[in-house]
């Protein structure tokens, strides 16, 4: 970590006068796009599919939204590099990590200034953790300064210094201190005065963007309910921010958001180059982009199957079934998860519900994220004889009149499946694995229902709990620290699997034990060791018998140039950085 | 007349209050709430689910969140969207302004269309143009109007494709730049967009009125009081549209009242096909979404209008047709 901070100092060229900024300079390996290439000008034009909902900060509830769009996705004191994962100093130049790794003294960059030409200190920080904390305002962000119960707390040393101070090391120390500063100079009065409430009322969408104040490259000029958002180029953002021929950045002067209510608009909207870049989520939308590209209707570059989707889909079984013992032992043998996982034809199903275009997976970390993939875990693959083996060894070994495996008390071997109505790829999923697991003699029967219904039933708690088998999915995992503060440890919230509160596996409180020790463990290296063993005790375990999930494919006009190198191409590095894109034609 | 008004507006209260109370609780009885797609969010805590499940009233029974809402509706309050954290009435009115445009338009393609046609047909009855005529308009009622806006998208798509232009824009309410044109530009930019999607949202209601009026026209035209008209030596012109067409439209000025409450119920579909960003994208959202208050608010304004638009129908009726008398 020390190297990497020395390295990025050097980049960051001082300058001996006070008044002149510390400049980031954008490595020209993150860009296709040889240095000096680049000209300034032009307008990015992008799409969304949901309607934005505001401009403000501690409001915004779901990602991609205007704020998110003014700081690119969210910029702080640290930013990771692409093309390595880790962490650097961005809005911080440096960083200074105490003996006991609960301490983290960063050194705020000199010479940044919001849009509004005001420069940006140790002070803003403050303000926005302070309102992002205040339980009344509803920040969705108040839950990601907490490590476990307790909170993450922040000291302003001076201007240009602040520290952190963790209750216990973790691993996502700089992931926790890379929030989004917004400016105190417009929240700190009104928090003041109004609270709460005054913070709420604020940056709503009807907001004259005269008082959009923001850090980022770009900062809201107009925004027209339900059509687009338009973005102009903040000019204060370049003086900090360079590309490696010393060009302020970002090229572009605009960066537009259209909304669309329907992927075909959408896709019609890219087909016809009113938009630059779509994310084709299908075989026929990606078929349509080929063959307009083909016929040179359309001058774009298509990337397919770039990387995996950090999500996939699962099959959980229930462990709390007091009302029928004979279905909660069956749940709750690995044995019998195991046969399910040979059960699961992961290749049929990439071929038929991804249309060639998935990723088989087996465990909780998502193949996207290579650096963390213990390639030894224990796998179950498809395999119907070995299913059909470990069966037998559960007792089924006979059929009924019907086919149906039974086993010595004549009971047969039959469960009920759900997933969420409407979703037609987890329905295809379940479809596939209905079939197969008949072909060997285990009944299942398939019910979608309603999704808040399936998840009230998902997240009941007790022992006795009302379903047996669900097909869902989540998504996230961080890059830090790829499990879930609330699924390994058995008494979190979306331990899917068993929620009697306790752990009823030793496995699962070796897996528990692991997950508390990888998540105050500082050190990168140290932390993979320990993810690659809960991995490997989680492939014995089967806590989850894991299927598979989409891969993800961009697709952009060649009008734009400067997107990434294809290395770094994918569902979490995205295709491109904002501030390093540019018009080309 | 006025004792009428009066009467008919105090009966608007139960049927309003029914109309909300039942919209609200079945609104309640879908399984899930707001909050409940962050349930499976690894990211939130479940205590802040549950704080802010308590900060949006969510905890409370139906039946009083029902009060609640009504007492703030009466001092024009229709509660905050849970999606924009912003007043329902800020959230919804620029998308009933949206859909207005649509509406408007449509309503005139309607009448200045659909009347003219319908007497087009009736003074030329089983003849080919008639024929043509009726066949478009069978064409018109069958077609799903989302569907045919794709169709029109569709072949937009082509156009562009062949030629580098369309006609007609692909889909918006407005350009790219269009912030930067004067004020009566954007006016027409804004129209430009809505030809299309506005001549779909009334192929269906075109269709139907223009059989309604050949219909009532033929009938009218066959009356006595016609042949004596005729037989006065009446400019032909003046027997149709002084004598027939006054008559013959009664039934069609009945049912202007029922077009109130599409004007901000918006233009369906057509409005998520062609990209048009009006109230139904909105409140498709929101009913996805369980955005509770958005959808209540909804429902109450066009329910409102739907009782007020009957009023005004009956109104105008007795206003075009003097056989009929309110006491």
């Amino acid at each position: 970590m020390r190297k990497t901070v020395r390295v990025l100092s050097v980049l960051a060229v001082f300058l001996a006068a006070g008044a002149l900024a510390q400049v980031f300079t954008w490595p020209a390996k993150w860009t296709t796009a040889k240095p000096g290439e680049a000209k300034p000008g032009g307008t990015m034009i992008d799409s969304t599919i949901s309607d934005f909902r505001t401009m403000n900060p501690f409001v915004t509830a779901e990602a991609g939204n205007i704020p998110d769009l003014m700081t690119m996705n969210g910029m702080g004191l640290a930013m990771r590099d692409p093309t390595t994962g880790e962490w650097i100093p961005y809005m911080a130049t440096s960083w200074e990590v105490s003996e006991d790794q609960t301490e983290i003294t960063f050194k705020i960059r000199k010479g940044m200034k919001w849009s509004d030409g005001k420069p940006i200190t140790a002070d803003d920080w403050i303000m926005t953790y302070t309102i992002h904390m205040d339980p009344d305002v509803g920040s969705n962000s108040r839950d990601s300064f907490f490590i476990g119960d307790k909170a993450v707390k922040i000291e302003k040393i001076d201007d240009y210094t602040l520290k952190f101070v963790y209750p216990k090391p973790d691993a996502e120390a700089f992931a926790i201190a890379s929030f989004t500063p917004w400016p105190a100079h417009v929240f700190g009065p009104v928090y003041k005065e109004k609270g709460a409430e005054g913070i709420k009322g604020m940056w709503g969408l009807n907001e004259d963007p005269k008082n959009i104040v923001t850090a980022g490259p770009f900062v809201v000029e107009a925004y027209r309910a339900g059509e687009r958002v338009i973005l102009k180029k903040n000019p204060y953002f370049g003086e900090w921010n360079k590309d490696e021929a010393g060009k302020p950045l970002p090229y572009l002067d605009r960066y537009q958001v259209n909304i669309y209510k329907d992927t075909n608009a959408e896709l019609a909207a890219f087909l016809t180059g009113e938009i630059d870049v779509f994310n084709p989520g299908t075989v026929e939308q990606i078929a349509q982009i080929k063959k307009a590209i083909k016929a040179g209707k359309l001058d774009a570059t298509l990337k397919v199957n770039a990387s995996p989707i950090a999500s996939s889909q699962f099959i959980v079984f229930n462990w709390n079934k007091k009302s029928d013992r004979f279905k909660e032992r069956l749940f709750r043998s690995a044995k019998f998860r195991k046969a399910m996982s040979h059960l699961v034809n992961r290749q049929a199903i990439v071929d038929v519900v991804y249309g060639g275009l998935g990723t088989p997976t087996y465990g909780s970390v998502y193949p996207v994220l290579k650096q963390w993939i213990n390639p030894d875990a224990p796998k179950y693959p498809y395999d119907p004889k070995k299913a059909a083996q470990l069966l037998a060894e559960l007792g089924f070994k006979k059929k009924d009149k019907q086919g149906y495996l039974v086993d010595a008390e004549g009971r047969r071997l039959e469960f009920n499946l759900s997933t969420n109505a409407g979703n037609n790829q987890r329905e295809q999923i379940a479809k596939i694995f209905v079939d197969e697991a008949k072909k060997v003699g285990v009944k299942i029967n398939f019910r979608p229902i309603d999704f808040n219904t399936l998840v009230g039933q998902l997240l009941a708690k007790g022992d006795d709990r009302p379903f047996d088998a669900i097909i869902i999915g989540l998504t996230g995992g961080g890059l830090d620290w790829p499990f879930g503060s609330n699924v390994v440890p058995c008494k979190g919230n979306l331990h899917l699997w068993n929620r009697a509160n306790k752990c009823l596996d030793p496995r699962e409180t070796l897996m528990e034990a692991l997950y508390y020790k990888g998540r105050t463990t500082l050190d990168f290296k140290e932390r993979v060791k320990i993810g690659y063993r809960i991995q490997e005790v989680e492939g014995d375990l089967q806590p989850l018998v894991y299927i598979a999930g989409p891969n993800y494919h961009v697709a952009w006009n060649n009008k734009l140039a400067g997107f990434h190198p294809d290395e770094i191409i994918s569902s979490i590095w995205g295709a491109y950085e904002l501030p390093l894109l540019y018009q080309a034609k | 007349m006025s004792a009428y008004i009066v009467r008919r507006l105090i009966h608007l209260i139960p049927t309003f209050l029914g109309a909300t109370f039942l919209a609200f609780m079945v609104l309640q009885v879908a399984p899930g709430d707001f909050l409940t797609q962050w349930e499976l969010d690894p990211k939130i805590r479940p205590e802040t689910i549950e704080l802010m499940r308590h900060n949006f009233g969510l905890d409370r029974p139906p039946l009083l969140q029902y009060l609640i809402w009504l007492k703030n509706l009466l001092h024009g309050d229709l509660g905050i969207s849970f999606m924009y954290q912003q007043p329902v009435l800020e959230v919804i009115w620029p998308r009933i302004e949206n859909s207005l445009v649509l509406v408007v338009l449509s309503v005139l393609f309607l009448y200045l269309i659909g009347i003219p046609v319908g007497v087009f047909q009736a003074v030329r009855p089983y003849t080919l143009p008639d024929y043509l005529v009726s066949f478009l308009a069978y064409f018109g009622i069958a077609i799903p109007n989302f569907f045919f806006m794709l169709i029109l998208i569709f072949l937009l798509v082509k156009f562009k494709y062949a030629y580098g232009w369309t006609p007609f824009p692909i889909g918006g309410m407005t350009s790219q730049g269009f912030e930067q044109l004067p004020y009566w530009r954007q006016w027409l930019d804004i129209l430009w967009h809505a030809v299309l999607p506005a001549f779909v949202v009334v192929t269906a209601d075109l269709s139907g009125l223009t059989r309604v009026m050949r219909a009532q026209m033929m009938e009218v035209l066959g009356q006595d009081y016609i042949r004596t008209a005729r037989a006065k030596g009446l400019a032909e012109r003046v027997v149709l549209y002084k004598h027939a067409l006054r008559n013959a439209v009664i039934p069609i000025i009945a049912n202007i009242g029922g077009l109130l409450p599409g004007l901000i119920g918006g233009a369906g579909l057509v409005e998520v096909v062609a990209n048009w960003p009006g109230i139904t994208p909105l409140l498709l959202d929101a009913l996805n979404r369980q955005d509770l208050y958005v959808n209540a608010g909804i429902i109450a304004l066009s329910s409102f209008l739907l009782i007020l638009g009957n009023i005004l129908g009956d109104l105008l009726l007795a206003v075009v047709d003097p056989r009929i008398r309110y006491g």
